[in-house]
């Protein structure tokens, strides 16, 4: 693997990871509205 | 082998490190962030300790002593946020930093700048947390769980709280981002997923735990934010909310925040066991997959804090079963280190009879755990003492032994000096018998029926009370023997690069002290895989 398909993956995998966070962070509180 | 890696790294000694208090304070390096990280767990350690001094000392006789009740409560609120957020999980933090990228061959951490982030938001975030204890009506007293109403009648501390775990939230995410991408990207040639070493693996799975349910807290507290400044009713009753719903949704994160603070400490034994029985570590692959089980069976696993709350059979069912389920792979663990002992040429340093006792003591909070997971029997335990018996064994001997564990065992590669080992077994004998002293009791209060989070008790419960108090200030006093171990470690005889006789992988063929930069060219296949082998 060279620099840059290592610099693509390192931002790619965080891109995805961060999705899931914020996707978390969302969804729950989108569950709070829906039952409240 | 070592001096061929060695070698690789002689060429980088003149780019040191930056001068003065910039090379903290805009650190990039994994190596100055992962010291700076323990540092700060160690003075959180001291503070929640403190904290815990005072809750014992209030508790060694029946009777209202030394502080009013409101301040107890905000003793027990305090100490457990500050232990769990600000000395436990920081420490891993700061054992990741310095050892995944040594692990696998990486030059650094993949997102430095980041890395610098998630650290410096921890001091801004605690001593927002820390500064409430000035304020009007004192610091948050509703305990670490936060549940409403009853946080919601904290005073002006209430929207500190409230910031200061969303800021603890995000440098926990931002922090396993970099150890989820690290490990992916930057590997060493040729190093698979199975071939990286159990450390590595459970701090990967413990990262992405990290990315699922830190935003489930701070999406709880957000809303308790709301509730209490936005005029919403997501938990209050009389606006139609549930106040259930936030237990829910606060385990949902609390579980596996369980499994995130002994995940790693999992990691750290099994490094530290096969390095002293001189023997490979036994079923690493089973070591991985029980690890994994682990973390899906937490988050199934939620309401099993939550039984006297009520909630249909089938439920208490599910969540007694599934609950009970994660003996099985924690039991493959057990096996595995046992057997990765068993006729091994063992020898007895500090950190191996800290994860000797770890592995002990450990399986003693795990079987309490399985009672308490037992539904009927649980409704009698809940809110008692033995709950606090039972999760302190997990992570004082448990969690916090490992660290000081994986301390001891890298400290010389750190330092490049051997610390006093003399030292650093009274460290151990005194912190495994005042340990014990201060929890074992706890399990007896606890099936007495004394109830938790009260500064004063029934005289029934006063000797035990007594021995526990004596227990903790004892372990507290053990703990300096640890601080002078390490300020004097720079004075011990130079550490060799393997430093231990057993020691295999990457990180112990560079030199010791590791220095500031290393693997800046990938260590060749060949030498990974030999410090596998």
């Amino acid at each position: 693997m060279n620099d840059a398909e290592r610099k693509k993956g390192i931002r790619r995998t965080a891109l995805i990871v961060t999705a899931i966070a914020i996707a978390f962070y969302v969804g729950f509180i989108m569950i709070g509205v829906l039952r409240s | 082998m070592s001096t061929t890696v060695a070698d690789l790294h002689e060429h980088h000694e003149d780019h040191g490190p930056a001068k003065g208090i910039g090379r903290w304070l805009f650190a990039t390096n994994h190596k100055d962030i992962g010291t700076m990280y323990l540092i700060f767990s160690l003075t959180m350690f001291f503070i929640g300790g403190a904290m815990a001094m005072v809750i014992r000392s209030e508790l060694a006789i029946p009777g209202l002593q030394f502080v009013h009740p409101e301040f107890f409560n905000s003793m027990t609120t305090m100490h457990a946020l500050i232990m769990v957020f600000g000395a436990v999980m920081p420490a891993f933090v700061g054992l990741a930093n310095w050892m995944i990228p040594l692990m696998i061959g990486a030059p650094d951490m993949a997102l430095p700048r980041m890395n610098n982030w998630s650290f410096w938001i921890l001091p801004v975030a605690f001593g927002i947390l820390l500064s409430t204890l000035f304020m009007p009506g004192g610091a948050p007293a509703g305990g670490w769980t936060m549940y409403p109403p009853l946080i919601l009648q904290t005073g002006d501390a209430f929207p500190f709280l409230i910031f200061s775990v969303h800021l603890m939230g995000i440098s926990s995410i931002m922090g396993a981002i970099n150890v989820i991408v690290t490990i992916i990207n930057m590997r060493a040639p040729d190093m698979s997923l199975l071939k990286m070493p159990m450390f590595v693996w459970t701090w990967l799975i413990t990262a992405y735990l990290l990315i699922a349910v830190m935003p489930v807290l701070a999406g709880a507290v957000t809303m308790l934010l709301t509730d209490q400044f936005f005029g919403t009713s997501f938990f209050l009753a009389a606006g139609g909310g549930d106040p259930v719903m936030f237990q829910h949704i606060f385990w949902f994160f609390g579980h596996p925040e369980v499994y995130i603070m002994i995940l790693p400490a999992f990691g750290v034994v099994s490094e530290i066991i096969p390095t002293f029985s001189r023997k490979p570590l036994f079923g690493h692959d089973s070591m991985v997959y029980a690890a994994s089980s682990i973390a899906f069976l937490s988050f199934i696993v939620w309401a099993h804090h939550m039984f006297t709350v009520g909630m249909p059979l089938t439920g208490q069912m599910f969540f007694m079963f599934a609950t009970m389920l994660i003996a099985v792979p924690t039991g493959v663990k057990i096996f595995n280190w046992v057997a990765t002992m068993w006729r091994g040429a063992m020898t007895f340093e500090t950190p191996m009879l800290f994860s000797l006792a770890f592995v002990f003591l450990f399986t003693i909070g795990g079987f309490s755990g399985l009672m308490l997971a037992a539904a009927p029997a649980d409704i009698q335990y809940h809110d008692t003492y033995f709950v606090v018996a039972h999760f302190h064994y997990v992570l004082v001997p448990g969690s916090v032994f490992a660290i000081m564990a994986g301390a001891y065992y890298w400290l010389p590669k750190w330092t490049g000096h051997m610390y006093n080992e003399t030292l650093g077994k009274l460290h151990f004998w005194a912190s495994t018998i005042f340990v014990n002293l201060t929890f074992f009791p706890m399990h007896f209060l606890g099936l007495a029926g004394m109830p938790r989070r009260i500064p004063d008790y029934s005289t029934q419960f006063a000797d035990f009370n007594t021995v526990a108090s004596i227990g903790a200030i004892g372990f507290g006093l053990s703990q300096l023997i640890f601080v002078w171990v390490i300020l004097s470690a720079w004075k011990g005889s130079k550490a060799t690069d393997r430093v231990w006789e057993g020691s295999h992988g990457l990180e112990w063929t560079v030199p010791s002290p590791a220095p500031y930069h290393t693997f800046e060219t990938p260590p060749k296949a060949r030498i990974a895989n030999e410090a596998f082998d």
